[in-house]
């Protein structure tokens, strides 16, 4: 997926709530480039311009599961210290 | 935590790709952030825009595109790195453009950095690196001495330690290996190396039971007496050779690093454990007791054995001891030990190299500070152009950095030279000593160091240089603006600098008065136009008295045959050579008890002519003549305070003495003057009551036997070259299996036992001059710097009608006022500091207040004329110029 795919995705997954700002999404990919948690491929789009298509490596699905698993964990404490309220 | 290094070490790695790719990377950056803009603009017309608005905004959705860019573009770099180097870059610009500055700062930082490389590789390698023996902190030796029965006795009867016992050397003569010569050989328990778990480096060790008679005919050499000797030839080891005549069988060979009791032995013989043997048993030397403590078994538990033991064993004594005899005894660690005397000294050493270094410290900062104060407008405008504080001050700590550094660098070179020196003022014999190199840990330190100092250096004049008010410092040039606070922060520094110098030159001024006093020193004897020359037989062969006798009395009828030589005499030691002869005796009248033991003396064995020769002054009775030989009846002189200690009013000609061992009296026949014997600066040690002489036809020692070694002493008409081989050639031709010394003028013996001090006040000396030269410089920089500042004012104060000599007593007054404070400060100092220098003193006390006065005045000296330069320049300012100017 390309960086303008994956702005869009955010926005419709979300349902308009998650906006990426352009000037930022460009160096958190570069920061996921650098630590080897996506890589990054030229191919070209639907309407036949070249594009970098970034794709997950194995590294960044191993991070993402350890994210995902760390941000359940603090959401979790979150709503129970809420539900006391 | 090891994947974290991985992943980092990755990180690193594509970084390092991206950098170096980072004009590719740049441009498909844009390419993709372009890519998207359009597809936004797309969607923008979608939404039914028209195609310039449906651009404009598109461009304006995607926001600060550069700045973007420009994150990535810092996260493709190393950024701390490049803009260290581009720091470095400048900082060697500037010095470029300063090199006046710089060869100052470098090579003042290399003075004290070099001295601290030497002196931290000298307390490195002798008083914090363990002994290079096995487990080396279960090593201890047991304080006082002990004569060889007190070796079975407590290894029987400790239940803490393992006890082994090494003499402290003596000489002996090496035959059968090429010509006879002179060696310096230890007498060690046969335990000594297992205890102390150091290994041979080829053939054994000594075996249980070779230190029992009859099985103590063997020897272990030292490396470098196997090398010199027996030219390292490994097939040694098995060969017989004598020592003092005495047939041994080489076993070992020990490392070259083992260097115990001292790096002086050259071999070591089993020390002989004969209960049948009185002498050698009970009276003769006395020797030092080392220990390893047992498993499991602690330093307090020994020291609480050591006291019950030495009380049982002092009653074994066949002959009374004194009650209070090692009293004191303990166990310290053997490396404590091993430093003891030369402990003080380093740590002293440290202290002023320490000293020297902080001046160089101080000077540099104060230098940096003046710099700061030109180079206003240069950061002024970097502040401008947007550089924050902490990126000034980063540079400016670069800079100060990099001088430290190259200051270390050269550092470590001037410490080897500096190392050298230090280590000639230790005695030789300390082990370690020649193993003594700089090496990385210390080079490290060094590294440390440096960084440290340019750091300390450096962030009071960073600190000061950031601090610009840009409007101001801009518009003027800021030459008349000053921020008190950094200005007087220079003057504390010069201060304090002054304060260091006069503790370092007043300390350089007491030793050198010390010397001055002790080159003064009558010792009680003239060595002018003596030579001497040491002959030693074997002291086998002076079992027959009359072989030996002739071998001297052919020997002096020679030397007075030769031309040139006026007198000859020989005597079995000189004034402050290494020999010296003690014996315990018998005062007559003098009853000895466990409270008086037997009184020791130095007692020469000496040939009539002995003391009219060494203008040795006869106070009262008669000198020894020709006719006191072998027969006739025995008699000796004393000197004056042993007159005075023994018989105090009374008239000692007539009196009795006798070796301790003999049942013969000696008469006492004259009274001569007193001998400074062991040292220049001591009459005699505690445990020495007196001296004296007897004919050395008559003479014993403790064995009861003649002296066998001799000096002999040829007073010349005057001393060449002539008259030395002659001399030598002389001593070579009595006996080829006699080792013969070097032929040496007594005034060299002289001056050759305070070569050791000597050596000390030079570095002392070099200590104080450089601290000197760093104080003027530093002074000198302070009141140009103020000076400069201050041209305006000048010019204004000699527009309205100063005279010159007015301003240069406003500008000197004003320099001597941070000297004199300095100084003020450093008497103090020195007052506190200068007592622990008190042991290397000798005839002035450590408050002289003549040395402190000279002192004070040679310091405010050279600030008067340090400040004298800038002053007269003050005085020369131009008012129309310097008002002008801005």
């Amino acid at each position: 997926m390309h960086g303008y795919g994956i702005a869009q995705r955010l926005r419709q997954v979300s349902g308009d709530v998650l906006q990426v700002g352009e000037s930022s999404l460009y160096p958190a990919l570069q920061r996921l480039l650098l630590n080897g948690w996506v890589k990054a491929e030229w191919g070209a789009s639907e309407n036949n311009r070249r594009a970098r298509y970034y794709t997950l490596t194995a590294a960044g699905r191993k991070q993402l599961a350890a994210e995902r698993a760390e941000f359940a964990r603090v959401i979790g404490a979150i709503e129970k210290v809420l539900n006391m309220a | 935590m090891k994947l974290q290094v991985h992943t980092s070490l990755l990180r690193a790695w594509r970084r390092l790709v991206f950098r170096w790719r980072r004009a590719q990377r740049d441009r498909e950056l844009a390419e993709e952030i372009e890519f998207h803009r359009a597809l936004k603009q797309t969607e923008n017309r979608r939404a039914g825009l028209a195609p310039e608005a449906a651009g404009e905004l598109s461009r304006v959705q995607m926001g600060n595109v550069t700045m973007a860019a420009e994150e990535c573009r810092d996260m493709w770099s190393f950024l701390r790195l490049e803009r260290l180097l581009q720091d470095i870059r400048y900082a060697a610009r500037v010095f470029r453009r300063a090199p006046g500055f710089t060869a100052i700062a470098v090579l003042s930082l290399a003075v004290g950095i070099g001295g601290n490389a030497a002196m931290f590789t000298l307390v490195n390698t002798l008083l914090v690196r363990p002994l290079p023996y096995r487990q080396p902190d279960r090593l201890i030796r047991i304080t006082g001495i002990y004569p060889r029965a007190a070796v079975p006795f407590f290894q029987q009867r400790t239940r803490t330690m393992d006890v082994a016992a090494v003499s402290p050397g003596a000489e002996y003569n090496l035959t059968g290996q090429g010509e006879a010569t002179r060696i310096f050989g230890s007498a060690a328990s046969a335990n000594l190396f297992r205890v102390l778990g150091a290994a041979v480096a080829a053939g054994r060790s000594f075996e249980p039971g070779e230190d029992s008679p009859g099985r103590d005919s063997v020897v272990i050499l030292s490396n470098s007496l196997w090398r010199t000797k027996f030219g390292g030839d490994p097939s040694v080891i098995g060969r017989a050779i004598a020592l003092n005549g005495v047939p041994r069988r080489i076993v070992g060979i020990m490392p070259p690093a083992f260097a115990y009791p001292s790096a002086q032995v050259q071999a070591w013989v089993p020390m002989r454990l004969d209960p049948s043997n009185f002498l050698e048993f009970w009276a003769g030397e006395f020797v030092p007791l080392v220990a390893r403590l047992g498993d499991g078994r602690t330093l307090a538990e020994a020291r609480l054995e050591i006291p019950p033991l030495i009380g049982e064993f002092r009653k074994t004594f066949p002959y009374p001891m004194a009650r209070d005899w090692n009293r004191d005894s303990t166990a310290i660690p053997l490396q404590r030990d091993l430093t003891g005397d030369i402990r003080g000294k380093l740590i002293i050493l440290l202290c002023s190299v320490g000293l020297v270094l902080l001046i160089a410290c101080a000077n540099v900062a104060s230098l940096l500070l003046s710099r700061a104060t030109t180079r206003r407008k240069e950061i002024a405008l970097r502040v401008a152009l947007g550089a924050r504080r902490l990126r000034i001050v980063r540079q400016l700590l670069t800079e100060s950095i990099l001088l430290a550094l190259a200051g270390g660098g050269l550092g470590l070179f001037a410490g080897m030279g500096a190392l050298s020196i230090f280590k000639s003022l230790l005695p030789s014999s300390t082990p370690g000593l020649a193993q003594a190199a700089i090496d990385w840990p210390v080079a490290a330190a060094v590294a440390g160091l440096a960084l440290a100092t340019g750091l300390a250096f450096g962030i009071a004049p960073a600190l000061s240089a950031s601090q610009v008010d840009l409007a101001q410092a801009i518009r003027t040039g800021s030459q008349r603006s000053t921020a008190a606070f950094w200005t007087h922060l220079r003057g504390g520094l010069i201060g304090g600098e002054v304060a260091l110098t006069v503790v370092l030159v007043v300390s350089a001024g007491l030793l050198i008065k010390s010397l001055y006093t002790l080159s003064d020193v009558r010792p009680g004897f003239l060595p002018d136009r003596i030579l001497t020359v040491r002959i030693s037989p074997n002291s086998s062969f002076c079992t027959q008295r009359p072989a030996c006798i002739a071998l001297y009395e052919r020997l002096l009828e020679g030397a007075r045959g030769v031309p040139g030589v006026a007198e000859a005499v020989v005597a079995d030691t000189v004034p402050l050579d290494a020999e010296q002869p003690d014996l315990a005796v018998d005062v007559e009248g003098h009853l000895k008890s466990v409270d008086h033991p037997a009184p020791m003396l130095w007692s020469g064995a000496i040939s009539p002519g002995y003391i009219r020769m060494m203008h040795i002054p006869l106070l009262a009775g008669r000198d020894l003549a020709e006719a006191d030989g072998a027969k006739a009846a025995a008699v000796l002189l004393i000197s004056a305070s042993t007159a005075k200690h023994f018989w105090p009013g009374e008239n000692p000609i007539g009196k009795h003495i006798k070796s301790a061992g003999e049942q013969q009296w000696r008469t006492v026949v004259g009274v001569v003057g007193d001998v400074r014997q062991y040292s220049l600066s001591k009459a005699l040690p505690d445990w020495i009551q007196g001296a004296i002489y007897m004919p050395y036809t008559q003479a014993v020692r403790e064995d009861g036997q003649i002296p066998a070694a001799m000096t002999l002493l040829a007073k010349a008409r005057a001393i060449d070259e002539g008259v030395v081989r002659e001399i030598r050639k002389l001593a070579q031709d009595q006996n080829p299996n006699v080792p013969i010394g070097q032929v040496q003028p007594l005034e060299e013996v002289v001056t050759g036992s305070i070569a050791n001090f000597r050596a000390t006040i030079r570095v002392f000396i070099a200590f104080a001059a450089a601290a000197m030269l760093l104080a003027a410089i530093g002074i000198y920089g302070l009141v140009s710097y103020w000076v400069t500042q201050r041209t305006y004012e000048i010019g204004l104060r000699a527009a309205i009608g100063a005279t010159r000599s007015r301003i240069v007593s406003m500008i000197l007054a004003q320099g001597l006022r941070v000297a004199a404070y300095g100084i003020g400060a450093g008497v103090l100092a020195a007052l506190a500091a200068t007592r622990f220098l008190a042991s290397l003193l000798y005839g002035v006390g450590a408050a002289d207040p003549l040395t402190f006065a000279a002192v004070t005045g040679l310091v405010l000296l050279i600030a008067a004329s340090a400040t004298a330069v800038p002053a007269w320049r003050a005085s020369r300012i131009d008012p129309i110029k310097s008002l002008r100017v801005d």
